[in-house]
């Protein structure tokens, strides 16, 4: 009893938070809108309440109409948590929409510079911890509009990747039934991920962001026949997984 | 136990209204108090078909926003005794189908002990189609053989996986069944048609039916009486093997294979 009354009704941690990144070239709403839609295909549950920091260092930001913006971007899917590096005029708006400030990379640099003089040993250790994070393992099929993301780990999928799904992973994916949507291995860069798939029907796979279409067709190998997908230096290798030995 | 079942597909003029009437139908005539409803608002259809259109006084949407009753919307179906019939609303806008006003509706169809509710699907993936799948305990994909349906249908698929109650709640998942319609042997005889293997082989879900291409369906459609009621027609036949697969028979599955002319039959052209 005493232990629950001790406790503090709030405990503050510090937590990182998991967003994309919105980067905007063009300031002009309509335009905005127009690739909005072509992005998400019309359907406004693509990015399924995703958090976003919405970053508009390349557009001028003076005649920027924010509420329009912010909810362009919510009617789209998205939610928005903050806007980064807005100029300072535009600060006092952005904060009246509910949304943050957030400064960028300007900052994180710096910390991160501080970070690795201070503690350079035990950084490795947090490299090597996320690594070992056991993989995600999905066992129903991967239906067209759905999406998958394994991060910081592997992507087991024991049933079929159909068209205009999108499966991807920050280690190596393992598809034990055919693939025919997305496969996008290494997301956060790793080139050593790689692909396994027991029949390339793929619309697309990418390997740390270097990406391979089929329009012409798959590589000559037999039809369902289990393959692997390698980066060789900036090319996608497409290979057997048949042993000739 | 009443089950509520949604009769989807994503694309539209795949079969879902004439499966759903069909269907709704082979059901009551086993027996089973049974309701369709047309979640189609806007663009009503199940009424035509079902021969009851010159009934329709009050609508699903009336009584979702309670400006009527259930017992005043139900129309009791001309053939059969078990069936009843919901019809959705031509008038009025799909946002007034709200989800808690679905949800007391067919908590109150479950209290008239009805056994099966089927809910006949808008096509698309927008709210009217979200709406008929949100409390589905089964759901039907109706498919035609050809690539742009299947698509359509697997992406509906995930819908049903993401969206449906039983998703959220995380409880067991809507359990799902694939009906093929429009299926001619001939035309996937002659590669012009995806054939039933390639369509699971995308879909990968249990096969309930298939339903043979017919122009029996348009001709019982334009006289307002589901195709199940064409007796002795392929068409009914398989509709009636729907149901009772759908109810756990172990049925062989026919009208699935292109039987060629005999030399005779050519010679004098009987059909």
């Amino acid at each position: 009893m005493q232990t629950i009354s001790q406790r503090n009704p709030i405990e503050i941690k510090i937590s990182t938070v998991v967003a994309i990144a919105v980067i905007l070239h063009d300031a002009n709403l309509s335009v905005l809108a127009a690739a909005l839609k072509k992005l998400t295909a019309n359907s406004s549950d693509y990015y399924s309440e995703e958090c976003a920091v919405i970053d508009v260092a390349n557009i001028d930001c003076t005649a920027l109409d924010w509420p329009a913006l912010i909810g362009l971007f919510k009617s789209s899917g998205f939610h928005p948590v903050a806007i980064r590096h807005a100029p300072e005029a535009c600060e006092v708006q952005i904060a009246q929409l509910g949304l943050s400030i957030d400064l960028g990379s300007k900052v994180a640099q710096s910390a991160e510079k501080i970070v690795a003089q201070v503690v350079a040993e035990p950084v490795t250790e947090l490299v090597a911890a996320t690594s070992s994070l056991p993989p995600m393992v999905i066992d129903t099929p991967v239906r067209g509009g759905q999406r998958i993301y394994a991060r910081g780990r592997d992507l087991i999928i024991t049933a079929v990747v159909n068209s205009g799904a999108e499966v991807i992973a920050d280690g190596n994916i393992h598809i034990y039934a055919p693939l025919r949507g997305r496969a996008l291995a290494g997301a956060s860069g790793n080139t050593a991920a790689r692909i396994f798939t027991m029949g390339l029907e793929a619309e697309l796979v990418s390997i740390a962001g270097i990406y391979r279409t089929f329009e012409h067709g798959y590589p000559s190998l037999a039809p369902q026949m289990p393959v692997q997908i390698k980066l060789d230096g900036d090319k996608i290798d497409v290979v057997s997984i048949q042993s000739s030995n | 136990m009443a089950k509520i079942i949604v009769i989807t597909s994503g694309k539209g003029g795949v079969g879902k209204t004439t499966s759903s009437a069909s269907f709704a139908t082979g059901l009551a005539m086993r027996g089973h108090k049974t309701v369709v409803i047309d979640f189609d608002v806007g663009l009503r259809n199940l009424d035509l078909i079902m021969g009851c259109e010159r009934r329709v006084v009050y609508d699903l949407i009336n009584v979702v926003s309670g400006e009527a009753t259930l017992r005043q919307a139900l129309i009791k179906d001309k053939h059969c005794e078990n069936l009843f019939i919901l019809p959705a609303s031509q008038t009025r806008d799909k946002d007034a189908l709200v989800e808690e006003g679905v949800e007391r509706v067919l908590n109150e169809l479950i209290k008239m002990d009805f056994e099966y509710i089927i809910c006949d699907s808008p096509a698309g993936i927008e709210h009217g189609a979200i709406m008929a799948l949100t409390f589905a305990d089964e759901a039907i994909i109706v498919t035609n053989p050809e690539v742009s349906s299947v698509r359509d249908s697997d992406r509906i698929l995930g819908i049903i996986q993401a969206k449906s109650r039983r998703a959220l709640n995380g409880g067991e998942p809507v359990k799902e069944h694939l009906l093929i319609t429009r299926y001619s042997p001939k035309r996937v005889d002659a590669g012009e048609m995806l054939s039933h293997q390639d369509v699971q082989e995308i879909l990968r879900i249990p096969l309930v039916g298939i339903i043979p291409e017919s122009e029996a369906v348009l001709h019982a459609s334009n006289q307002g009486s589901p195709a199940i009621h064409i007796k002795g027609s392929q068409v009914s036949l398989a509709y009636e093997d729907v149901v009772g697969r759908f109810l756990g028979e172990e049925l062989p599955f026919r009208f699935m294979d292109y039987e060629k002319p005999s030399l005779i039959k050519r010679f004098f052209g009987a059909r």
